[in-house]
């Protein structure tokens, strides 16, 4: 290969001489970080958890993205993807926020081990109500009989699996592409793409793990085997479009992508959003078609309660789900259909739109859950009311792993300008 | 580190015409003939079996209660899946601007084509009047009887309906192209051929074939010339093609998934149903193109049109949807326990553990543990391995459908109502015959049809490649 960095790099692609722009991410995101943990404790008597899910909804949100960005990095080594390859300098980049988010998501492990009140997933206190109906969950022969998997220890035991192997991954996925930036050896495709192969596994493993501990058993009750799919379709979602708008800003940058990035790279990605936009569609509708149609009481109910209340009449959540139905899906489909609309500014207010109603379809999927027990067989569900934790935790967490993102591109070049591939990427056509 | 190339040894487009067109312009060989006479008769088992049928009830197939889903759903299901590949590799990699596709496409999606027909026998005669099939239409009749349209076999109705019809529209016209070379060159292998002939009677039969041939891919090739608007016609109708094509990919198999997983059925009901069902089908599909292919490859010396390189990328597929096949196994078990209805538990252990368990370890070393050979070159490379292990995928998809449908039913809710569900001869002998009518369909495609897209193909070759290089690097094919 004689792609090497004299024909490549742009003066502005070497590393040194950079004004580090990320400082005021770091002091914001921590006071913010503060903030929302001090807010943790701040739920009402009815209901002491909603800062908690707060917290949960914004440290999912930068989650997501990390994950369907790591999904994309291997995908990419696996398939020997050459468009992609300075997008995926961009990804690599942003993977590092793994390291905020294991972090950030320590004071839940904390407040779950400590028992706490305020920690939303029922099953670690075993004298706490059954939810949505009376008794403890000691009582409950559904909790019992899932208690080898819901107890803290393993849960504990769990997140730890979990950040290991997506910290672990994306490590190793970082350096060996930035020591290839110095040394040209291209071992480290190799190595890459051997561990991409791997690390898909072990990431859809993991990945299914972390949906269904940290949101399918807010209510332990409820199962769908569609679960993990369902977070590995919104994670590719949120990855995409994030990826776009890193690549406008990089697009506009000398230090950045100025000059280097086509107009291709823009459309592939929007061709992909489409896809994806598509794959999140199937996936969701699926799962509620099938729950639906069969109309087993035992899952049902977790459509129920963001449909409507117990005494039948809509609850607010209807209208979020008729929002994730008509302008999650039916809009940026539509939108993304045109030719047009995948360069540009359009690109960017779809990105920016699904983006937004991603954070709403976590919301949609974290948030409702039975409150307490009234009457024989009723029950009141959280309705859909903000709480100042889902504001201040998606800015901490945003704040710290973009923080992370600026400190790596800082010190590391804008493209792999020895990897094999780096001229198909620079010279992209359609 | 230059990409593997598409085409081998740098063959020019005049070789590649030459060596496609020649399958069909040559005489048929002698494994044609055995092959042929052999398929014709094993799918004799089919016509029999279901005039059988027809004539006496479908109490002829092995169905009792309370297993009323045997081995017609379970072949179904099989056939359906095999022709997902063809489809995937038409339209969804042609989407992905994988240029690889091109070797093997026009074989897959013929495949696709005669595995529909051939899934498509069964639910038509489970009927049992198959004379009344037409009701599955919503057309009305004397008795204004409708079809449930809440009932996902009325679904499939549509879905494969319309799978079948845009996946035929989507082979013809992408054949539209090789038609009209092989219409060009008719008169050309007439002459060669009639020089040949020796008898009175072999220059009469050389006239015929001539004329037949003549009509034949004139017609077919539907005045096409090659203009440029032709071309530029054709590129957008492919594209569109392919883009509706896509969504039918997922919808046939997801429908078919509905079959099992809208119902209350302990192992059925499955949220994961429609995405696992669907990389089963590609999975089935990519196993059953690589039975078909390598074969095909070493009789017609096709290796430097279907290189290593469309194995390994073959192989690797295979790799990866068994894997998700995989993952759906476990998930599903898991979930079972986790779900924590005895009942769905009952289900799963015994799935493995029960009356069925070989049926159920079967499918796993089929379907889960011989793909995982295609993790190595040297596997991959071992092309009787591979082509034993594609047999294996078979096995297992069948199998896979084998152990949803009936140990779902063979051990419900109710232990009393509890059976051992056998197929009948008639059964086995149904099925088996589908395979002769799919060999039948498949060897009348390989004589009369261009077997490779050799049009496409001239596309990804070096010689396509006008600037002889690709923006400084060395390789070819990107």
């Amino acid at each position: 290969m004689t792609t090497s960095s004299e024909v490549f790099a742009p003066s502005a692609a070497g590393a040194a001489g950079r004004r580090d722009p990320s400082l005021p991410f770091l002091i914001g995101g921590l006071v913010l970080l503060a903030v929302s943990i001090g807010l943790l404790f701040t739920g009402s008597a009815a209901d002491p958890v909603r800062p908690f899910l707060g917290y949960l909804v914004g440290l999912t949100f930068w989650t997501s993205i990390l994950v369907g960005m790591l999904f994309l990095v291997m995908i990419w080594w696996m398939f020997d993807s050459g468009w992609s390859v300075i997008i995926r300098r961009q990804m690599e980049f942003f993977l590092v926020g793994f390291v905020v988010i294991a972090v950030a998501f320590l004071p839940l492990v904390f407040l779950a081990i400590s028992g706490s009140d305020v920690v939303a997933w029922t099953w670690i206190d075993e004298t706490r109500e059954k939810p949505g109906t009376f008794g403890m969950v000691a009582e409950d022969t559904l909790f019992l009989a899932k208690a080898a998997y819901l107890n803290v220890p393993f849960f504990t035991a769990r997140y730890i699996l979990i950040f290991a192997a997506w910290i672990g991954l994306a490590f190793l996925l970082r350096q060996w592409s930035f020591r290839m930036d110095e040394t040209g050896d291209h071992k480290y495709v190799l190595w890459s793409r051997r561990l991409s192969a791997v690390g898909l596994f072990v990431a859809a493993l993991v990945t299914t793990m972390a949906a269904m501990d940290w949101f399918m058993t807010l209510n332990y009750h409820w199962f769908s085997t569609m679960y993990g799919i369902w977070f590995f379709s919104a994670s590719m979602r949120a990855a995409l479009a994030a990826t776009v708008l890193i690549l406008f800003w990089q697009a506009g940058r000398k230090e950045g992508l100025r000059g280097l990035i086509q107009p291709t790279h823009f459309y592939f990605m929007g061709c992909l959003l489409l896809a994806f936009t598509v794959f999140w569609a199937y996936i969701s509708f699926s799962q509620y078609f099938l729950i639906y149609s069969a109309n087993i009481p035992e899952v049902t109910f977790w459509y129920n309660i963001r449909e409507k209340s117990v005494d039948g009449s809509l609850n607010a959540w209807w209208w979020v789900s008729m929002a994730l139905i008509f302008l999650h899906f039916l809009v940026p489909f539509l939108f993304l259909l045109f030719h047009k609309n995948k360069f540009g500014k359009p690109l960017i207010f779809i990105a920016v739109w699904i983006l937004f109603f991603h954070i709403i379809d976590i919301y949609w999927n974290i948030l409702p859950q039975k409150l307490s027990a009234e009457g024989l067989l009723g029950y009141t569900e959280r309705g859909f009311v903000p709480h100042l934790t889902d504001l201040t935790a998606f800015l901490a967490v945003g704040a710290l792993v973009i923080w992370a993102f600026l400190r790596s591109a800082s010190k590391h070049r804008p493209i792999p300008i020895r990897d094999p591939r780096i001229s198909e990427s620079l010279n992209l056509h359609e | 580190m230059p990409r593997a190339p598409i085409i081998e040894n740098a063959r020019s487009f005049a070789w590649i015409t030459d060596k496609v067109c020649g399958i069909v312009e040559g005489r048929a060989p002698r494994w044609w003939w055995i092959g042929f006479i052999l398929s014709g008769m094993l799918a004799s088992f089919t016509l029999m079996g279901l005039i059988y049928l027809t004539a006496v009830g479908v109490g002829v197939w092995g169905l009792s209660h309370p297993v009323f889903w045997g081995w017609a759903i379970i072949n179904f299901v099989f056939w359906i899946g095999i022709g997902h590949a063809g489809t995937l590799i038409s339209a969804i990699l042609c989407l992905l601007k994988q240029k690889w596709r091109t070797s093997i496409n026009r074989a897959a999606e013929a495949m696709t084509i005669f595995a529909v027909a051939c899934a498509g026998i069964f639910p038509l005669f489970h009927v049992g009047r198959v004379w009344f099939g037409w009701w599955l239409f919503p057309l009305p009749n004397s008795n204004v009887i409708w079809p449930n349209y809440r009932s996902p076999l009325e679904w499939d109705v549509f879905a494969v309906s319309t799978y079948g019809t845009v996946s035929l529209l989507f082979w013809y016209m992408g054949m539209i192209p090789d038609l009209a070379t092989l219409r060009d060159r008719v008169t050309m292998v007439y002459e060669k051929r009639a020089a040949e002939a020796k008898t009175a009677f072999a220059k009469s039969f050389e006239f015929a074939f001539y004329q037949f041939r003549r009509v034949f891919y004139g017609v077919l090739a539907m005045g096409w010339r090659g203009s440029n608007r032709h071309w530029s016609n054709y590129e957008m109708a492919y594209l569109l093609l392919a883009g509706l094509s896509t969504p039918l990919v997922l919808s046939v198999h997801t429908v078919v998934s509905f079959d099992f997983a809208v119902s209350h059925l302990p192992g059925w009901h499955a949220t994961i149903f429609p995405p696992y069902f669907v990389a089963g089908a590609i999975f089935s599909g990519f196993g059953m193109v690589l039975t078909l292919m390598l074969p095909l490859r070493a009789l017609f010396g096709l290796h430097d049109l279907i290189t290593q390189y469309h194995i390994d990328c073959m192989c690797k597929i295979c790799l990866a949807t068994g894997s998700m096949v995989g993952y759906a196994y476990a998930i599903e078990f898991f979930i079972a326990w986790y779900g924590a209805n005895p009942f769905e538990a009952f289900a799963f252990v015994n799935r493995a553990f029960g009356q069925y368990a070989w049926a159920y370890w079967i499918m796993i070393t089929c379907n889960v543990i011989s793909p995982q050979f295609f993790w190595f070159k040297w596997a991959r490379s071992k092309l009787w391995l591979v082509w034993i292990l594609s047999i294996f995928i078979n096995v297992g998809m069948w199998f896979e459908r084998f152990v949803i449908t009936v140990t779902s039913l063979a051990n419900d809710f109710l232990p009393a109502n509890w059976n051992y569900y056998s197929p009948t001869a008639v059964d086995i002998f149904t099925f088996m015959g589908t395979f002769g009518l799919f060999g039948v369909l498949f060897l009348l495609f390989l004589r009369f049809l261009p077997l490779l897209a050799f049009a496409e193909i001239k596309s990804v070759s070096p010689q396509a490649d006008v600037h002889g290089h690709a923006h400084g690097n060395t390789d070819k094919a990107h």
